[in-house]
């Protein structure tokens, strides 16, 4: 087969079509101190300047050599704009809301500020996606990412009372999604236009934290309705513990799944059944953070072996990540292919 | 199984050997009252709990029997389903709102009757991270078991810890995370304990998604949990070490 730029193979790969290599793209995030090091782009100024979000973000494609560009790092970029109390951190750690501290009490609260977009923190990523695309030309797929309304609720309404209430009262908590859905798509297109081929979605609604029913009840079509909307591949990412409402996900019409490792890929790959590529899964706090390159890879072989579509890391990597477990990854995907074609 | 046809049910989600009898032994012999403020309890029914307390307490039932013998049980089956991935985090706070309902009126004769307390906990997630749902349902598993608790929140420092520990003089102190980026604010925190001459002053109890008993030993944690019932285990288990240090 002839060999495919980035984006042919990720494209292929999230229609579940035939690929010269299969893709290693992270839909999450790759910044590491290293790189924040390498690139002097660190945490937290990384997430709030463009030219410094692009200058990590391009570490992907240049030291690791992966299939796409991220630029979205951490998940706070919208709730920064819409006023939530913020702790932005420092480099070795992840900027975050104080979820302990929530603005909002219930839906009728729930209001687009005029100026969302022209916030500097959603700005920052628009215009790193600006920066990226006259880098690196058309070739290299740019992964946006957009924060469905279930994480956005955690994050307004604080994680707790927002888990109450949809016990005491679920046609509320419909309503909140429901105007809260509205901050995924005004993000998303805005990614769209600057030149973002790809969307990330996460959407927290995760076994480690609700039943597997609640992704029924609260968000199924929430989501059937953004794969229709939104004009380029949606990926949906939830962590944690995910299989039992995977056949769920497989039907809402997103083009891929990036799942955790709490999820072995042979059963994701059988609870999927081929309606929706997955992306996954190597294990975070054990295996890219401590474990060595011998066991990465073995990871890599077991989703290459099960099926997966595109192989990465299964939520944003740990900050000190070691730069020989990154390049692993994609070292194992060429060591199972020369295997495999021996075969 | 039992009088009460609905808690005889959720008895059945109990299958640990251990469990089915440890559990099963405290709801045998108890009234049908008991039973019904210890099912509307997994069931997350906060106005009947908080009912029955206050007619249980009207008609002279002690209030160390109505937490022994109806909300305890009641939870000790919450925190099973929980663990087991049958009821979720929403169920478990609901469970958690209908024993506070209870608690409020048989916290203050508990207190005034000069029962101690298992032991005292203080209970924080470390330096720069905010997740604070699994320390949460530790709290509530603590408390439920008779523990007093005093939160620091999120985003504690050593110093923070430090503070605590002069203002609550706890027992035991219980620190969680869950990132890898946080995971090593536990080691300083108990770093920062002996620095100031406090490591030997109280036990340190530390878990969270990532952590394990090995990191747990590497930075010189007391005791190290898996599980809201296993921070239980864990605190009662340094409570008899710390009983038999200071006899
Ligand atoms: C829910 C969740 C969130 C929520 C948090 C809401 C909140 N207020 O807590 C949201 C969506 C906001 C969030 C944010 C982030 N998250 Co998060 N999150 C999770 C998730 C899906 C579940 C965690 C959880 O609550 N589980 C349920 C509870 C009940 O379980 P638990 O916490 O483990 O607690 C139990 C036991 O561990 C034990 N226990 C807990 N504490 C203690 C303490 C003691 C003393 C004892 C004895 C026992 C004990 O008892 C508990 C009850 O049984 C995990 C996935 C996973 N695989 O763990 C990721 C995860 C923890 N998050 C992760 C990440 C990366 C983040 C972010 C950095 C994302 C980002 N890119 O910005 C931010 C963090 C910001 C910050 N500085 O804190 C990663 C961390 C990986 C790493 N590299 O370290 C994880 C592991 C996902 C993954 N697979 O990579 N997250």
């Amino acid at each position: 087969m002839k060999t495919m730029t980035k984006k042919e193979r990720v494209f292929s790969a999230l229609n579940r079509q035939e690929v010269d290599r299969p893709p290693v793209a992270n839909p999450t995030s790759v910044a590491t101190v290293e790189m924040m090091d390498l690139v002097d782009a660190p945490f937290p100024e990384a997430c709030r300047s463009a030219e410094l979000n692009a200058r990590l973000a391009a570490t992907e494609i240049t030291e690791f050599d992966f299939d796409s560009i991220a630029p979205y790092f951490s998940i706070i970029q919208e709730s920064s704009a819409i006023g939530c109390d913020m702790q932005w951190e420092q480099k070795d750690n992840w900027p975050t809301v104080r979820m302990s501290n929530p603005i909002w009490q219930d839906a009728s609260d729930v209001k687009v500020p005029k100026d969302f977009l022209e916030h500097k923190d959603t700005k920052v990523i628009l215009d790193s996606i600006k920066i990226l695309r006259k880098e690196f030309g058309n070739d290299i797929p740019i992964i946006g990412k957009t924060m469905g309304p279930w994480t956005l609720a955690y994050h307004v309404f604080g994680v707790e009372k927002f888990l109450l209430g949809t016990i005491d009262n679920p046609s509320e908590t419909k309503l909140a999604l429901e105007k809260l859905k509205e901050f995924t798509y005004l993000f998303g297109e805005a990614q769209i236009d600057a030149g973002a081929d790809i969307l990330t979605v996460p959407d927290h609604a995760t076994g480690d934290l609700v039943s597997g029913q609640y992704y029924k009840t609260f968000l199924q079509d929430l989501h059937t309705e953004m794969a229709e909307s939104f004009k380029v591949p949606l990926i949906l990412h939830i962590c944690g513990q995910t299989v039992d409402r995977m056949p769920a996900i497989a039907e809402t019409g997103m083009h891929a799944f990036h799942f955790d490792s709490k999820n072995k890929p042979e059963d994701a790959m059988n609870a999927v059944q081929n309606k929706i590529s997955l992306v996954g899964n190597i294990n975070n706090p054990e295996t890219l953070y401590s474990k060595n390159t011998t066991e990465v890879k073995k990871e890599v072989f077991d989703c290459l072996n099960a099926g997966v579509q595109i192989i990465a890391p299964e939520c944003a990597i740990p900050l000190k990540t070691k730069s020989e477990n990154l390049i692993a990854i994609t070292e194992g995907v060429t060591d199972w292919l020369s295997e495999h074609n021996k075969n | 199984m039992f009088e009460h046809e609905g808690l005889s049910k959720e008895f059945e989600f109990v299958t640990k050997k251990s469990e089915i009898k440890h559990i099963g032994d405290s709801i045998k012999n108890t009234s049908i009252k008991m039973q019904t403020i210890a099912f509307a309890l997994i069931q997350g029914d906060q106005d009947t709990v908080g009912q029955l307390t206050i007619e249980c307490l009207e008609e002279g039932i002690s209030a160390n029997e109505i937490l022994d013998n109806g909300l305890l049980n009641g939870m000790s089956i919450v925190g099973v389903k929980f663990r087991d991935n049958i009821i979720f985090v929403p169920e478990v706070l609901i469970a958690a709102r209908a024993m506070k309902a209870g608690m409020t009126h048989i916290e203050p004769i508990l207190s005034e009757s000069g029962i101690e307390p298992q032991g005292k906990v203080l209970m924080g997630t470390v330096k720069g991270d905010l997740h604070d749902i699994g320390k949460n349902l530790c709290i509530m598993m603590l408390r439920g078991s008779g523990f007093t608790v005093y939160d620091l929140g999120v985003d504690t420092s050593p110093e923070d810890f430090a503070d605590g520990f002069e203002e609550y003089q706890p027992d035991i102190i219980g620190m969680s995370a869950l990132l890898t980026t946080t995971m090593p604010n536990m080691g300083r925190t108990i770093q920062y304990f002996e620095d100031v001459g406090l490591r030997d002053e109280v036990r340190l109890m530390v878990g969270g998604a990532p952590v394990t008993q090995e990191f747990a030993d590497e930075m010189g944690a007391d005791a190290y949990g898996d599980s809201a019932i296993d921070a239980v285990d864990k605190a009662k288990e340094l409570i008899l070490l710390l009983k038999d240090l200071r006899d």
